[in-house]
């Protein structure tokens, strides 16, 4: 497969998912490039899109939530740090993404 | 050495989004219409044969009813391989267990090829197509 025609596919999809969710791309196209090509490297691998940066557990209920885009299953905590846990997609409304830090569930009071 | 075009179906028969499988010259192959675009491809998926005018279209995506596999109708090419049927340590009953282990395996071998695809025009609201 090549890459760079799954990676345009992959933005094509996941554009459609994350719009009326009230996300968009994060404006760093660097970091577009660099999540989308390690979602398709996970996807050739395990024949799923895989969030990039969080761990598979091999437990299908817990790895099933985070197949990009996992926003649905992590929505309040998303809604909260503005941004999804990889900084893939942001809300709308954020111009500057570099202003946004990663913050866990338990840091934002959730756990 | 030029093309020769086929007249295949009327521009009205498929609305846009909208795919048709049609026999041309002995060739199984599926019209999709792609917001006014038409593009021609075999109707084999390059997996396991399944029909493709079954799946869905979206934009210039198409995905395969059966696997799951996405091609791009404008080139043919293979976008993606079929999702896998069961992933984790769920544990299926045990006679379809063997069965889907058996499947698993034969699955294993069999590569995702790219489609054909076939180059279209329109002319007097016909699309017609090179063989």
């Amino acid at each position: 497969m090549n890459i760079e025609s799954r990676k345009k596919a992959l933005h094509y999809f996941f554009e459609k998912v994350v719009g009326p969710l009230g996300f968009k791309f994060t404006p760093d196209a660097e970091l577009v490039e660099f999540l989308l090509e390690q979602e398709v490297i996970l996807e050739g691998k395990h024949g799923i899109p895989f969030c990039p940066c969080q761990p598979l557990r091999h437990d299908r209920t817990r790895d099933m939530q985070i197949v990009c885009p996992c926003i649905p299953f992590h929505r309040k905590h998303f809604d909260i740090i503005k941004r999804c846990w990889c900084g893939l997609f942001v809300h709308k409304d954020v111009l500057d993404p570099a202003k946004l830090p990663q913050l866990s569930p338990k840091e934002v009071g959730l756990e | 050495m030029s093309e020769k075009f086929i007249r295949a179906i009327s521009v009205h028969e498929i609305a846009p989004g909208g795919m048709k499988a049609i026999e041309l010259g002995g060739n199984e192959i599926v019209i999709c219409n792609c917001g006014g675009k038409y593009f021609a491809i075999q109707r084999r998926c390059g997996h396991m044969n399944a029909p493709l005018e079954k799946g869905t279209l979206d934009g210039t995506y198409l995905t395969c009813p059966m696997h799951c596999v996405q091609f791009d109708v404008t080139s043919g090419e293979a976008l993606s391989g079929p999702v896998p049927p069961d992933f984790g340590q769920e544990i299926p009953p045990p006679m379809f267990g063997e069965y889907l282990q058996n499947i698993g395996m034969l699955m294993k071998d069999v590569r995702t090829e790219s489609i054909r695809t076939y180059t279209t025009k329109l002319e007097s609201g016909w699309v017609q197509i090179a063989l």
